[in-house]
């Protein structure tokens, strides 16, 4: 609450009309005298202007129409200039429908009528200060919004910059990826590690949930993840490892799907462990397809010391093999139905193979073709590798 | 999303209707945490209802499963359609939560 020196709400008067001031802190001292309202008054539009740049916490700016100097019309359009966090009020002649059309049309909120009939005053002062609280706290709240989108956008940025954007393109084989982000930041991620003697590894993973704290742990399962594939053989090792270290602090029950495979080109044979990721696809340059076996995995961060399996499986010339989140296979259009596996399948028919690049980029632009107008709600990652042809 | 509770003795079924995903996951984690009370002493989830859960919602189902864990309460699910015990099975947390095929199966083992 107010009080007389700090009142709750500044209105400005404006009215070349001298009796006025005296006949507004007579019939509202009650409203004054409680703190309510405070008063400021000035003679023209010049002199109101000057009052506005000096004080700032005017409210509501009440204002007469035809003055010397400058009118309530020519007010109006100036007082944004001064401060656009306030409202103005016109007081005209009964039935001047023209000027107050001119008034509303710049920006007036309300008007009240000559003589004031003080009571209609203050109903119309009063619904313009709730319009204002309103208007204040919707600004407010999109500020905090702004906040939070800048905060989402900022995680967005760190998400795409850890994500590989040069791809070995070799004489045997090639390797490419990308991601499609989601509004809301989600923790997809995909990783190409040169390893040594040739080897490649390749992990694609999914964090559950979106938003910064998946992001967040999205960041460390990478950075583990990479730190352990340079240190160890075994893909179902490096994911020990990685599940370990995340479950060492986990409050939240967070987890992330991960697949993990080493290739090395000499042999053409992709070692492989999966940690409760959907599994890969492998296309034949014939058009048949197949998913690469589970080996008995479990997202990582669920709980720890879980041993991980592991599995192999030699590649031929000309095969294709397709890495990817739900976020694919799940995305879902208008109808509410799935793109699903047997449409990922579909895209590889006919021979021969695509290259590793054409194949990501056809995967992800069929199913942005498939969603058409349904928002994506999640990730859509894919990374591919190519076996090159005889 | 819904999410229907009910007691037989000291076991708790919650029947878990619609779809989970990251939309209204908290929703989800709030309604089953809010329906576990103190003296239950085992929870069955019944997501014979259950159309499609995303990853959002199983860390929801793993955070509880923790939770109760904790306090050694145990908790299984069941009456999975296809769909739903695919996801179960891809991620691995059929290995670490217990999934009976029917209620009736997963209360006499709770019973």
């Amino acid at each position: 609450m107010g009080d007389r020196d700090n009142p709750d709400y500044k209105i400005l008067v404006v009215d070349d009309e001298p009796d006025l001031e005296r006949l507004v802190r007579q019939r509202m001292r009650r409203q004054i005298r409680r703190g309510k309202y405070g008063f400021e008054f000035a003679g023209n539009g010049v002199e109101a202007l000057e009052v506005l740049a000096e004080k700032q916490d005017i409210d509501i700016v009440l204002s007469d129409i035809n003055m010397p100097k400058m009118d309530g019309l020519t007010l109006l359009q100036q007082i944004p200039e001064v401060n656009s966090d306030l409202r103005s009020v016109i007081v005209s002649a009964y039935g001047d429908m023209e000027n107050i059309r001119t008034a509303m049309n710049r920006g007036a909120f309300d008007f009240v009528t000559k003589p004031i009939d003080f009571t209609d005053l203050e109903v119309t002062i009063e619904r313009t200060l709730r319009h204002l609280d309103e208007w204040r706290a919707a600004l407010a709240s999109r500020d905090k919004l702004v906040a939070i989108q800048n905060e989402l956008d900022v995680a967005t940025k760190i998400q795409q910059s850890i994500l590989p954007d040069t791809f070995p393109h070799l004489d045997d084989c090639e390797v490419y990826g990308c991601m499609h982000a989601a509004r809301n930041v989600g923790g997809d991620f995909f990783d190409v590690i040169n390893l040594d003697a040739g080897r490649i590894g390749l992990a694609v993973a999914d964090v559950s949930d979106k938003g910064v704290p998946a992001a967040l742990f999205m960041m460390s399962s990478r950075t583990l993840l990479k730190g352990a594939a340079i240190g160890v053989e075994d893909p179902s090792t490096v994911l020990r490892e990685v599940n370990d270290l995340l479950n060492e602090t986990n409050e939240a029950a967070m987890f992330v799907t991960v697949f993990y495979g080493v290739y090395d080109p000499s042999t053409r044979v992709l070692t492989f462990s999966n940690g409760g990721h959907n599994p890969p696809l492998v296309i034949h340059p014939d058009g048949s397809s197949e998913e690469l076996e589970l080996t008995g995995g479990l997202a990582l961060g669920a709980i720890p010391g879980f041993e991980y399996g592991q599995a192999n499986v030699r590649l031929n010339p000309g095969d294709l093999v397709v890495f990817f989140t739900d976020g694919v296979t799940e995305a879902i259009n208008v109808s509410n139905e799935e793109f699903g596996l047997e449409s990922l399948q579909g895209l590889f028919q006919a021979p021969p193979t695509p290259s590793a690049r054409e194949a990501a980029e056809m995967i992800l632009q069929a199913v942005k073709d498939f969603a058409g107008e349904a928002p994506q709600f999640d990730d859509l990652t894919c990374m591919t590798l190519r076996v090159a042809d005889e | 999303m819904n999410v229907q509770v009910e007691n037989h003795d000291k076991v708790l079924v919650a029947k878990v209707e619609g779809r989970v995903d990251s939309s209204n996951s908290q929703d989800f984690e709030r309604q089953l945490q809010g329906a576990i009370g103190e003296d239950v002493q085992a929870v069955v989830i019944d997501l014979g209802q259950l159309a499609y859960i995303s990853s959002a919602g199983l860390r929801v189902v793993l955070l509880v499963a923790k939770t109760l864990g904790q306090r050694n309460v145990s908790i299984s699910l069941c009456a999975l359609s296809d769909p739903v015990q695919s996801v179960f099975e891809i991620s691995g947390f059929n290995r670490i939560i217990q999934i009976y095929d029917s209620q009736a199966d997963a209360l006499a083992a709770a019973g």
